[in-house]
């Protein structure tokens, strides 16, 4: 299957100056792919293009078969879109705006189904001005889907949902997947990537500083699992004959040992606090979570993040 | 479906959102209305037109219809444009397989329904109150003149001003600058354009200011059909002028029209 979407060189000016500085990425079929980033990276600069909503300085774009530039009808009736901010008309009924919308689309989906699948048929026949932010956000979404596309964009889905609105959005777009759709997300929250998305690239002013599953980007940062724990200011760190980073306190050390192979250090470590007759107080194994990754590719000031 | 039926469909749909909608109603049907029934009380009587004695709520009833085609067809157009341009409604549809067009043919017609409707009320108004017949005469004949006019000035009237209005709704950056503006050159013009003062009673260098802007030409027009018995209204120079601003009015519309919020930075 060729993929769905294919961007190489992809490069965006605002004036003089440039925001997208020439990035490359494909999404296949069936995939849901995460483009993460912070505010500013380029997420939506880049979703909108893929959109043809907006024209690009360079590079060569391709989504489904077409050059997003040229949009055309028949296009259109093939992609959906959740745009990031979108307020709609208070004015009619979640249903009116449903079938409204899937008037302009060849083969639409069932309205009902559609207002099943977002979860909203008790408020069905309720207009637009009563519903609450993560129903708001759930018809974009049914909106999105009611053509049934085949591509589905979706900028930033869960900005300002409560936490229970937000897991209601997750299954949601779980159930995307199941239905074999390709699925665009971008978000800037990396627990909502590495839920959601197959594949999930890190955007950082313009570029691409990560890309993978979530399981890659974790290894991506190297050996840093720890293996961590509290000992009196006095143990003797130095019989261990271990690495290790040490921040002293008043109620005794903080140790932290980076691990390769953490069951034969673990086992070193336990074997020397036997010796040294230690309770190792908060012994725990710390894994890098997607966060630390998040926060140490993302979040890196422009200058460092371009080499520079 | 076809393109037209689903041009039908949402003119539909924008009507029913009017509906919904108790200030645009206030604005542009009930505010007509009253403006009729204060007019009548205040300059009751007769007034000039053309030499001839005329009724005046034969004239206010011409008068206020082509303000009515002007306020909808240009001033809440021109709100309606802005507020769901800014709040992203235009955008939003436009990343569909809709074609543009239909969303403007419905707000159009979405106008074109609100004068219908409003012109009706105060022909109505004008009939039952005030006695005001058609040409002031009941003769069959003579009333075909008058539905010409009318019915020529309401398309040729919408047109022009829905086309201004497409084109100022692209210097209104903002709601609150589209709600100043629309309503402010409504009234403005309405008083240069003889449509709140008779005539007979305007300063003449005023009424010339008017006659650069094309209420002066809708609202001499219809006045001309109801007042002077076996006239239509439709004469070459009002005609003309409306025409002529709705072509520069559709030029700047076609050349600047924006449908993403203006206010929208990068992302």
């Amino acid at each position: 299957m060729p993929p769905v979407i294919e961007v190489h060189g992809l490069r965006k000016s605002y004036g003089d100056v440039e925001r997208i500085h020439g990035i490359d990425f494909e999404v296949a079929g069936e995939e849901i792919l995460g483009l993460l980033g912070t505010n500013g990276a380029g997420k939506t600069t880049t979703i909108e293009i893929l959109e043809g909503y907006r024209s690009r300085n360079g590079g060569d774009v391709s989504v489904l078969g077409v050059d997003p530039a040229h949009p055309n009808r028949a296009w259109r009736n093939r992609i959906g879109l959740v745009l990031q901010e979108c307020e709609l008309s208070p004015r009619y009924t979640v249903r009116e705006t449903l079938s409204m919308f899937s008037r302009y689309f060849e083969s639409p989906t069932d309205v009902e189904a559609v207002v099943d699948l977002v979860g909203l048929v008790d408020k069905a026949d309720d207009r637009v001005a009563q519903l609450s932010g993560g129903q708001k956000r759930r018809l974009d979404v049914g909106l999105g889907l009611v053509g049934d596309p085949e591509l589905l964009f979706l900028d930033e889905p869960t900005t300002g949902l409560d936490p229970a609105a937000r897991r209601e959005m997750w299954e949601m777009i779980e159930g995307l997947r199941d239905a074999g759709k390709t699925v665009l997300l971008t978000t800037h929250y990396m627990d909502e990537a590495d839920h959601l998305a197959d594949r999930i690239i890190i955007l950082r002013h313009g570029e691409i500083v990560a890309q993978g599953t979530s399981d890659e980007l974790r290894d991506s940062l190297g050996d840093v699992t720890h293996i961590a724990f509290r000992v009196p200011a006095d143990a003797r760190l130095d019989l261990l004959g271990m690495e290790a980073e040490v921040s002293t306190h008043l109620d005794g050390a903080l140790v932290r040992i980076p691990s390769k192979s953490v069951q034969a250090d673990l086992g070193r470590v336990l074997h020397w606090a036997d010796r040294q007759a230690l309770d190792l107080a908060d012994l725990e194994v710390v894994r890098p979570t997607l966060d630390d990754v998040f926060v140490e590719l993302a979040e890196a000031p422009p200058e460092e993040a371009r080499g520079q | 479906m076809s393109d037209v039926s689903l041009a039908v469909a949402q003119t539909r749909y924008s009507v029913k959102g009017y509906l919904r909608d108790p200030s645009a109603l206030v604005f542009t049907i009930i505010m007509p209305v009253v403006l009729l029934l204060l007019f009548n009380a205040i300059f009751h009587g007769n007034t000039l037109f053309d030499g001839i004695r005329v009724k005046s709520a034969a004239y206010y009833t011409a008068s206020i219809i082509a303000y009515t085609i002007m306020l909808n067809g240009f001033g809440s157009l021109v709100i309606r444009i802005t507020t769901d341009r800014e709040a992203g409604q235009l955008k939003r549809p436009r990343g569909t397989p809709m074609p543009s067009w239909v969303y403007l043919f419905a707000e159009i017609g979405r106008s074109v329904v609100t004068i219908v409707v409003t012109s009706g009320v105060l022909l109505a108004v004008g009939a039952l109150f005030y006695g005001v017949t058609v040409s002031g005469h009941m003769v069959v004949g003579l009333v075909v003149y008058v539905v010409v006019g009318l019915v020529v000035y309401v398309v040729v009237g919408t047109a022009c001003f829905a086309a201004l209005g497409l084109a100022l709704a692209r210097a209104c950056r903002t709601t609150d600058s589209a709600s100043a503006i629309g309503p402010f050159s409504t009234v403005v013009l309405a008083f240069l354009s003889g449509v709140f003062i008779p005539v007979a009673i305007m300063p003449a260098w005023l009424l010339d200011i008017g006659k650069v802007f094309p209420l002066e030409h809708l609202a001499r027009g219809l006045q001309l059909a109801f007042l002077v018995p076996g006239s239509t209204g439709l004469t070459g120079t009002n005609l003309a002028v409306l025409v002529a601003w709705g072509v520069v009015g559709l030029l700047v519309a076609i050349r600047t029209f924006r449908w993403d919020p203006l206010a929208a930075g990068a992302g």
